[in-house]
């Protein structure tokens, strides 16, 4: 705690010395005060884990050291959380949120109840980017894509439209050919890895992350992967390479293209300039603080953080598609709970 | 592997272990004791306190809080009428009835007893399954998920009260539960059903503000009504049999309460199941076992086996759910989906591994919930007879806290304005139901156990077609089905032959 402290003021010292407006705002701006983290998620889950490792370690980032806490905001795929943050959260840079990633899409696809435009967030950026794959039981004779086309039926299990583990798989059965027979209810992916330990069914999709485990535990193989790559299946096939008809890779390209920013963190719009900037940087600088780095690790949760114009860009590229591309996506991506 | 169960003791009884495993054991307390706050919550945030103890210490602390919660929540359960956990509004059904007559200590001291009895057993069945524990998971694939739905809704007929009426009415509420768990979107087609265009919606209604409204409301509303203490009904001032006698009634029924922590233990270990399951097939269980139909009346009155039933399968499913938990990575229950991120934090991996290299680990988590339950009750004991006089508080007092209490744990659900209205809709819809005579509880099954039921078929449909239905496990738990719905049928059936034939 007293090292804590006296690199604090080390900190304070510098920075007034290097930019005293700068720090006459800061200082004065979260010093007493309380920067609440809106998760769309219920507690446990990856964005709050995410979220909680945030707020455990973005306060000595920030000038005034103000306390950090969550507030959970659940609810239709963190579209509620969203639209918080959007118009009811005060711009006053003392609320920030976080939200799914694929919001994107359902911006574009005009999903109901969406009153948020992303483009409009002051956006601090994004604390990961996730590989999405497609696994298959080890046991299984199928170890590449030529092999699979071979197969008369492989059963895949999902969790239901709307999520990763469904719509991965229905994109790639549509425009690749692959004999995919779909199985979704499954309530949640854990019980799809169950299944598949059961030889209920013979493989699933989903976030490189949370796959891993079970691959290095030998239980199934990555054949397939998204076009975002990650240590250990840059190999892989990727889906856009599979397919010639230039629809189907349009419509990957805009699946894949929000997994990028798996994590994004946003402010709402009209936060004064000055104080986005705050918190830009003590995002950038607590990506770089290596116990926030080495506690994320221990928990195996990759930290990867994209700045806050590759995320806009990346948002941007999903929402210029043009109406009839967005109606075709809509077709294969839904949006679910 | 009998070193590792000695071994596992041992390392729960270190003095940093032990201490942490108290300060869970505390929280873990309260956490049951209040309406809505969740295990599962706490638990998730919990998590970012253990990065810094070692496995052993962090298990003793998680398990610790979270064997706790089954616990204490039945004591809200049957003080208030209010569900301290979504795991204990069974208990509701009988022991709040017993308060109601003064027997609130006899109450709390069978669900106390009861749930020590079912967490016992239930770490028991943890330290015995582990070798056979793997073929068992997965031997029951979706088409066995779905018979075992069916049979938890069999019991609906147990829960229903005597008669044709009775009857009518028991499956009309379960019916009404089954259609109240299509709100949301479905999985299949990612169609909006029932939602209104309510975000909120999207994924179906919580459990909690629905058991909260549908059990707290009714009793605040009679409450207010009465105009007198919980313990209206007592004639004087003076409490009935206390604490003690509750205790005697859980050895009198020595077998139900085990048979019933069977059945938590086995609904756990199934992953797919979850906890709200548990208590009702147990209390369905619980009161087959009454011998004729003046007995099966006194269900719902206030008879001491129906909170034994509860009470046990509550905390027995705690242990089973740790079962896939550990060996396979697949949560047993929601608690348990947080507890795995535990896991890893702690740099493990669910797996084999768990019963092989980390065996000992293995078994102190089951030492854990062995002491922590019986440090709990065992503390608990000293002061049950004088929270049992809370029933003797008037009304008037109780009822804002109560009412407090329920308001606030229904919110915790989503921090949404609509878990207050799901809320007072389910408050209304129960407080008819009651004074309709409607059961409640063959409602809270359906809901309960539509989602499984419906995905579940789902899945076996068009994974095998129609072949699931031949698979050996299947026709068993058809058989069963069969048996739960006749059987209550034969036993009234010989008990009122036998009298006539005395006669004759």
């Amino acid at each position: 705690m007293k090292q804590l402290k006296t690199k604090l003021w080390i900190l304070a010292c510098v920075l007034f010395v290097i930019g005293t407006p700068f720090l006459a705002l800061g200082a004065s701006y979260y010093e007493g005060k309380t920067l609440t983290i809106v998760v769309g998620y219920k507690p446990g889950g990856g964005y709050d884990r995410y979220a909680r490792l945030l707020a455990k370690y973005l306060p000595k980032h920030l000038p005034g050291n103000p306390t950090v806490v969550i507030q959970n905001m659940p609810g239709a795929n963190s579209i509620i959380g969203a639209n918080h943050i959007y118009s009811v959260a005060k711009p006053d840079g003392l609320t920030i949120g976080t939200f799914n990633n694929a919001l994107a899409t359902a911006q574009l696809t005009k999903v109901e109840g969406v009153k948020f435009d992303l483009t409009k967030f002051a956006w601090l950026g994004s604390l990961a980017s996730d590989a999405v794959i497609m696994v298959i039981r080890s046991d299984l004779p199928y170890k590449t894509v030529d092999d699979m086309r071979k197969a008369k039926e492989i059963v895949i299990g999902t969790t239901g439209p709307g999520s990763s583990t469904h719509d991965f798989p229905s994109i790639l059965k549509e425009f690749t050919g692959l004999n995919f027979k779909l199985v979704p209810g499954y309530s949640s992916s854990a019980d799809v890895m169950l299944a598949i330990e059961r030889k209920e069914v013979d493989g699933r999709a989903g976030s490189y992350d949370s796959i891993k485990p079970f691959i290095d535990r030998g239980l199934v193989r990555p054949v397939i992967r998204n076009r975002i790559s990650a240590p250990g299946i840059e190999k892989l096939p990727v889906d856009e390479e599979l397919t010639k008809d230039p629809k189907g890779r349009a419509i990957m390209a805009v699946n894949a293209a929000p997994t990028k920013i798996y994590r994004p963190y946003v402010a709402p719009p009209g936060t004064p300039a000055d104080v986005v900037k705050i918190l830009r940087s003590a995002f950038v600088s607590v990506t770089k603080d290596t116990e926030f780095l080495a506690e994320a690790k221990k928990s195996k949760m990759t930290i990867d953080y994209a700045l806050p114009e590759e995320a806009l860009k990346v948002v941007r590229e999903v929402l210029n598609q043009p109406p009839e591309m967005a109606q075709e996506i809509g077709k294969y991506i839904k949006f679910g709970e | 592997m009998l070193d590792a169960f000695v071994q596992g003791l041992l390392v729960v009884l270190q003095w940093q272990t032990f201490l942490v495993m108290l300060l869970g054991i505390v929280l873990g307390f309260w956490v049951g004791l209040l309406p809505g706050l969740g295990g599962s919550t706490t638990l998730a945030l919990m998590l970012p306190f253990i990065y810094k103890m070692t496995p052993v210490e962090a298990f003793a602390f998680l398990l610790g809080m979270h064997s706790v919660v089954s616990t204490t929540g039945d004591i809200t359960s049957v003080l208030f009428g209010v569900p301290g956990e979504g795991t204990t509004a069974a208990t509701i059904l009988d022991g709040h009835a017993m308060a109601k007559k003064g027997e609130a200590g006899r109450a709390l001291g069978a669900a106390l007893m009861s749930s020590l009895v079912g967490a016992l057993v239930g770490a028991f069945a943890l330290a015995l399954a582990i070798p056979v524990v793997r073929p068992l998971v997965l031997t029951f694939g979706a088409p066995e998920l779905f018979m075992l739905a069916v049979v938890g809704i069999a019991f609906i007929s147990s829960l229903s009260g005597q008669g044709g009426r009775a009857l009518l009415r028991g499956f009309l509420a379960g019916l009404l539960g089954l259609l109240i768990a299509l709100v949301g979107q479905d999985p299949q087609a990612g169609v909006q059903r029932f939602t209104f265009s309510q975000l909120y919606l999207w994924g179906g209604l919580d459990l909690i503000p629905v058991l909260v409204g549908l059990f707290a409301v009714p009793e605040i509303v009679d409450l207010a009504v009465r105009g007198t203490s919980i313990a209206g009904e007592l004639p004087q001032g003076n409490l009935g049999k206390g604490a003690w006698e509750g205790v005697k009634d859980t050895f009198r029924h020595f077998w139900l309460t085990i048979r019933c922590s069977l059945i938590g233990t086995f609904i756990g270990i199934i992953p797919g199941l979850g906890g709200g399951v548990a208590q009702w097939i147990a209390y369905g269980h619980a009161v087959q076992a009454a011998r004729d139909s003046k007995e099966r009346e006194g269900f719902g009155k206030g008879d001491v086996r129906g909170v034994l039933g509860p009470g046990a399968a509550n905390n027995s499913k705690e242990g089973g759910a740790l079962i896939p938990t550990i060996a396979f990575g697949v949560p047993g229950s929601s608690a348990m989906a947080i507890l795995l991120g535990a896991f890893f934090l702690q740099g493990l991996a669910p797996g084999p591994d768990m019963l092989d290299k980390h065996l000992t680990l293995t078994f102190s988590m089951v030492w854990t919930m062995v002491i922590a339950n019986i440090i709990t009750v065992a503390t608990s004991f000293f002061f049950l007879n004088q929270l049992a006089k809370l029933t003797l508080v008037r009304g008037a007092v109780l009822i804002p806290f109560i009412l407090f209490l329920a308001f606030i744990g229904s919110y915790t659900s989503n921090n949404h304005l609509g878990d207050l209205i799901v809320f007072l809709f389910f408050g209304f819809l129960g407080y008819f139901m009651i004074r309709c005579n409607w059961p409640r509880a063959p409602l809270v099954l359906g809901f309960v156990l539509g989602k499984i039921a419906e995905n579940n078929f789902y899945i076996s449909t068009i994974r095998y077609g129609s072949s699931w239905l031949l698979r050996p496990v299947v026709l068993i738990l058809v058989l069963l089905t069969l048996i739960v719905i006749v059987y209550p049928a034969i036993r009234l059936g010989k008990r009122r032959s036998a009298p006539s034939e005395k006669t004759a």
